[in-house]
Formats: structure tokens, sequence, C-alpha cells
């Protein structure tokens, strides 16, 4: 049961104008996720479906106009309830054309001096971030040590630059860099990819916040850190207990470390529910897409047999000419006769097909 | 030998960060061995694999063969011929023969460059062609790789990155590559346009019998895609050998570590039981330092359970590569 929401996402949009196009980009489409307290949720899905955008909505992070337009982003923490994307129709004007937005119109500057005010409390305290490259997310200038104090006094009650040196020590103990007190006085540049990333987690454990999201943590490094960083964040998810939003298009990752899992495509969710059910290789009650997904990933014995992998036709969505229909229709395998004409013209609703089990797909409703 | 397209003998390449005009007064050598003496033959319409870390010298490996970088010393004999010290202009007709997919999508595509006008480049470059002929060759070429007829009016950063892999292997194929260096051909997509460019490729080399070099990081498409692999450390090959065999009985304890590191045959039993091993073993890597016994005994699980035998760490001496079992050879005093 979703009996203790942190974080809860609904109904959000963040569009992009492509000005060559004359088009918006619907990048994220009406999107609804909920954080429970502790738990893990990851999102999967080819690049370009809208994973990363979604997280940099909830941080406020993006700036490119027209940007986020609609939803409500509910944060809950120590019982304060705060909604991160309050009063936002006092800046965006959308006029709607036969149920499809046609023209958006935002105040951007005054909603960027709006959501600063809204987030100051929030960005980097309760909600951190660890981003996909940690060399080029740090400041290059200054000892890692130096940045993660520098977090610290800034996020938590901690002002004593000696105790925050203390605090720093300690979380940098906890992401299992070697000798702490040597790195401490590093710059970023002097420490390899895998001790960048422990590097940021620290950072962004450091301020003990109520929503840790973690953008691709191990895209980009190599298979035997990669699995040193995936532990480590397992084990910190039981020590630590943060909860987190887990973006990474690595279903193995996923699989491993979430408590629950969203599949999106194309700006949408169309698949959610428990990891172990949505990304069992066995399991056939899921979306078209996640299969297809699970099954291009090479297996054993196709390794073994040298075997032609099951690669998904086509392309990912173009978010500018999206189609009136399943979003995943031009590319899905699973279209019968019966279901075709409402699949290609009619877009499915999420239906609940097991307890806490939401699949988008016309498949799952009866004829 | 005439079915081994491409051999490498003792090829070695060397940087050196501190040269320049005045290093001889510097005193020191301060020399980093990005490949070290590395010995391997490929034949026609065979895979061989490359894997090892980031920094351990694969794409050198790569660039050297295709003489973008010249090699320090050591022979690359291609179809028969030592093209090692051949100028620009006598490797020209080889050049066409032995191409390379680049690992950065973006960087290898001309931005300013429509699709046709990129595939036309690489064609004019090599061969003579009129309108007609130059149209046709190409309709060809985006067969071969399965990319749509609309797309050769569009800019690179109007394809997806499975689109712009294909044009860059379309451009390989453009000259009539017979072997192609493919670095990293799938470490930027998706698991779904993963399959995509594997498929592809795969199928390329049995339509025209080409030979690769699969230079990766991922290890379940190296053994899916290779023949023979050849697993390097520091510079050095420490294991190669078909890549059933690599993958499932490895001899050496870095092949062994590396495999058993991918993240799906992690239970959580795994997970607890590194969180008892010890610590230390996996430093950080040092390439200015290698010389010092075996590279990898710093980091070993069989040097640590054995408790640090002497001959692994003696300074004087290295392991070769030895062949312990039908075309399987290892580096290490104690294979597993």
């Amino acid at each position: 049961m979703m009996d203790d929401p942190v974080l809860k996402i609904e109904n959000l949009r963040t569009y992009f104008y492509s000005r060559s196009k004359q088009a918006f980009s619907r990048a994220v489409d009406g999107v609804n996720l909920v954080l429970e307290k502790g738990k893990t949720l990851g999102i999967v899905g080819e690049s370009g479906s809208g994973k990363s955008v979604t997280a940099l909505s909830v941080m406020g992070l993006v700036t490119a106009e027209p940007g986020v337009i609609s939803g409500n982003i509910g944060l809950k923490n120590n019982g304060i309830q705060k909604n991160l994307l309050q009063d936002i129709e006092d800046y965006v004007k959308i006029t709607n054309d036969n149920g499809r937005i046609a023209e958006v119109s935002k105040d951007n500057p005054g909603w960027q001096r709006h959501i600063d005010r809204i987030l100051r409390g929030v960005r980097g305290k309760e909600i951190s971030m660890i981003f996909q490259n940690p060399k080029v997310s740090m400041n290059p200038f200054s000892s890692v040590g130096q940045q993660i104090k520098e977090a610290i006094m800034l996020n938590t009650p901690i002002n004593n630059p000696q105790e925050a040196r203390q605090r720093t020590l300690y979380w940098l103990e906890k992401v299992k860099i070697d000798s702490p007190r040597l790195r401490y006085d590093n710059n970023p540049y002097g420490l390899s990819g895998g001790m960048c990333q422990r590097a940021m987690i620290a950072m962004a454990l450091s301020s003990e916040p109520s929503v840790l999201i973690a953008d691709e943590p191990t895209t980009g490094l190599d298979a035997t850190i990669q699995s040193k960083i995936v532990s480590l964040l397992g084990e910190l998810k039981s020590s630590v207990g943060v909860t987190t939003l887990l973006i990474s298009h690595d279903i193995d990752v996923i699989k491993v470390l979430s408590d629950r899992v969203a599949v999106m495509y194309g700006g949408r969710v169309l698949e959610s529910g428990p990891s172990t059910e949505v990304l069992a290789a066995a399991h056939h009650e899921n979306h078209p897409y996640t299969a297809a997904l699970l099954a291009s990933i090479p297996t054993a014995q196709q390794i073994r047999a040298k075997s032609y992998l099951q690669a998904i036709k086509g392309d990912v969505l173009d978010t500018i000419n999206l189609p009136t229909g399943c979003r995943f229709y031009a590319r899905c395998r699973q279209v019968t006769e019966q279901i075709k004409k409402q699949c290609k013209y009619q877009e499915p609703e999420l239906k609940e097909i097991s307890t806490n089990h939401h699949v988008r797909c016309w498949r799952y409703f009866d004829a | 030998m005439i079915d081994t397209i491409l051999e490498v003998q003792n090829l070695k390449k060397h940087y050196n960060p501190n040269g320049g005009i005045f290093s001889a007064f510097k005193g020191k050598e301060n020399v980093i061995p990005a490949v070290d003496d590395v010995s391997f033959y490929i034949k026609e319409k065979e895979t061989m694999g490359l894997v090892g870390e980031t920094g351990c010298g694969k794409t050198t490996i790569g660039r050297t063969l295709l003489k973008l970088t010249p090699a320090t010393s050591g022979k690359i004999i291609f179809n028969g011929t030592d093209i090692t010290h051949l100028s620009a202009t006598q490797f020209r007709p080889f050049r066409k023969k032995m191409q390379m997919i680049f690992q950065d999508l973006d960087a290898a595509l001309n931005p300013k460059m429509r699709i046709k006008a990129i595939l036309r480049e690489a064609l004019t470059v090599h061969s003579r062609l009129n309108d007609a002929e130059m149209d046709r060759r190409i309709s060809e070429l985006l067969e071969m790789v399965n990319l749509k007829k609309s797309k050769l009016t569009n800019f690179p950063n109007e394809l997806s990155g499975g689109e712009k892999r294909r044009v860059g292997i379309a451009r390989t194929l453009a000259v009539g590559a017979r072997f192609i260096v493919a670095d990293e051909p799938t470490s930027a997509l998706d698991v779904s346009i993963q399959a995509q460019v594997i498929n592809l490729l795969r199928d390329l080399q049995k339509e025209l019998g080409l030979s690769y070099l699969f230079i990766s990081h991922d290890l379940r498409v190296v053994e899916l895609v290779s023949h023979k692999v050849a697993v390097m450390y520091l510079g050095q090959i420490v294991e190669m050998g078909l890549a059933g065999r690599i993958a499932n009985a490895p001899r050496h304890p870095y092949t062994a570590v590396l495999w058993s590191s991918l993240v799906d045959k992690k239970s959580d039993e795994s997970v607890k039981n590194e969180k008892n091993s010890k610590e230390g073993q996996w430093g950080v890597f040092d390439f200015e330092r290698p010389y010092a016994g075996c590279r990898f005994a710093p980091r070993c699980p069989v040097y640590h359970a054995k408790g640090r035998p002497e001959i692994c760490a003696d300074p004087g001496l290295s392991p070769q590569l030895e062949e312990i079992d039908d075309a399987h050879q290892v580096r290490c005093y104690f294979p597993l």
C-alpha cells in the first residue's frame, strides 16, 4: 500500500520548444510517480524517454523554455507537506485545441524567481542529486573534502568548520573511500572515476536528505567499478535508509537496487509495479515494451549459442510528432488484429493488473 | 598463412608525458607504456574481442594498428605486408581496407555536413565516381545498414544514437573496408539499440566477410560477438583464448575478477561476502610504476591468498604469456 509517500509527482508535464521545427517536444507528458519512505523507485527506459528530465523538473533545474508547464510535486518531510510546483498556473497559459495542447506561453523569468524561492531550502538539502558524470559535477579548483564540507555547513545545523571536517571524513569513510584523510585534500582530477562517484554520493548524502535522486550513477564506469558502486548503493540503502529515485537505462542495476520500477517511454509511464514482478523475465503479464527491453539484453544462452539478439525494431519515439494512439504502437510486436484499431487511434490508460502493478496497454482491457 | 588478415608482433606504444625539447635536461625518463609488447593475429571473417578497464590501452592498440598514431616498436602485418613503416602515400591503398568505427558518435560525424555529404566524402576520397554511380552506391550503403533514405538530408544532430552509429558503419563500408576496428561501438547506446547494432555488425560480417577487432568493456557483448578474446591489463595482454573459454573457464585471476563483476550475476550473498573481503585490494591503478614484477599483483586475489609469493612481486622478473592449453595463453605464475 502507498501509505507513506515522501515524494508524489502528479501529472508532470515538461515541454521544450523546438525553434527549427516550430513545435513542442513533449519530453515529459503527464507523469505520475510515488516514492515511498525508505524505498527505492527505479525508472528505466531508452534515452529520450524523459527519465532525466523528470528528475531535473523535480529539482527545478529545467531552464529551457517553456520547461515545466503543469503538475504537482508533493514533498512530505517531518509532517510538513509542500508543493514544489505551487501556483504554477499563475505563470503558464495553455491553449487547448481538441484536447491537445496547441500553445503554451510562460512567464519564464517570473517562474524562475518563484521556483527558486520555493526550492531554496529543498534543493541539496531535502532532495539531493547524484549526477551522471562525477568529474564534471565537481568543482575542479577545490578539493573534494572542501566541497563536501561546504555542503555540510550550508545544509546541516553544523556550522563549526572543525566539526564539519569531522563529519566530512565520516561520510567519506561511509562511502568507502580508502584513506579518507588523504583523499580529503585531493582535487577531483586526482581521483579515479569510481572514487569521484563515491565522493559525489558522500556529498549528496552529507546533507541527510529525505529524497536522493541518482541519475545514471553507474553509466560511464567500468564493469568492475560499476558493480562496486552498485553494491555501495545497496549497502547505503540498508544502512542510511534514504528514499531514492534511481534512474538508469541499465536494467540489471535497477533490478538489483530498486523496490519498485516505472518504465518510461516517450514521456509517459507505460508500466509501474514491484521490480521483482515487472523485471522478471519469466513474468508474462507486462507491457510489450518492457518485454521487448528485457528480451534485448543478451542472455547466457544467447551468448553461448551466439544467436541473434532480439532488437526492438525502429528508433526511440520522436517526442515532437507524437502518435494519437499508444506511443509504442509503431514498434510493438504484440498488436493483434482485434485491438489494432484501438492501439493506433486511442491511447490506453494505466490499468491495475495485479496489486500495485499498472500497465498502459490495450491488451489488458476487455474488448 | 593466407587467411590471416592481420598480425601484430611485439607491438609497443610508449607515451612520454614529459617529452619536449628540454626533456634531455630533466634527466629521468618517465615513459608510460600504454601498449607493451602485444602480439596477436586475426584471421579473415574472424572477430577478436579486446576487453579491459578504462586506460588499459585498448583504444591505443586500435589506433596504432591503423597508423593513426605511430608505433614505438614492433611489427604490424596486414595481408602479408609489413605496414609498420610505410609512408602516408604508400599506406593509402591499405587505408581503404582498414577502417575504424569511433567511440564518440558525435565527435566522429561533422555536425555541419548532411548525412549524404558525409557518405559522399567517404566515397570520393578513395574512388572516382560520377553522380549516378554515387547515388546508386549511397543507396546500396543505406540498404546495407538499414537506414531510411529520408535521413540523407538530415544533419547528424537530428539523428538518434543508433542512426548515427549506422552512418559511421556505412562510412567504413563505403571505402570497401575488410578489417574494421570497432572501438566501443555500443557503449553509448541503449540495450534495445545496442542489439540492433550488434545484429547489424554480425550480418555484415557474414555477407561481406569482414574481420573485426572489437574493443569494449561490456563483457557480455564481447563474449557474444567474438570468436576469440584478449584481456588486457595495464598495456599487456594477460589472457587470450576462445571466447567461450575465457568467459566460462578463465585462468588468469584478473579475467576471473572481471567476469565475476557483471552486475546481474550478483546475488545479495555475494554483495555481503564482498563486504567482508579485504578492502584495500582494489586500489587505484598505477601506470607510472608498472615494472615491479607482475602488474596485477597489488590487486590480485590469488597473490593475497597464496601469502604474497615473492616471485609475483620480484621487480626483476615479470610473468610471460604462456600457452597453457590449446590456443589459450595466460600471463600468470599461478593460473587458476
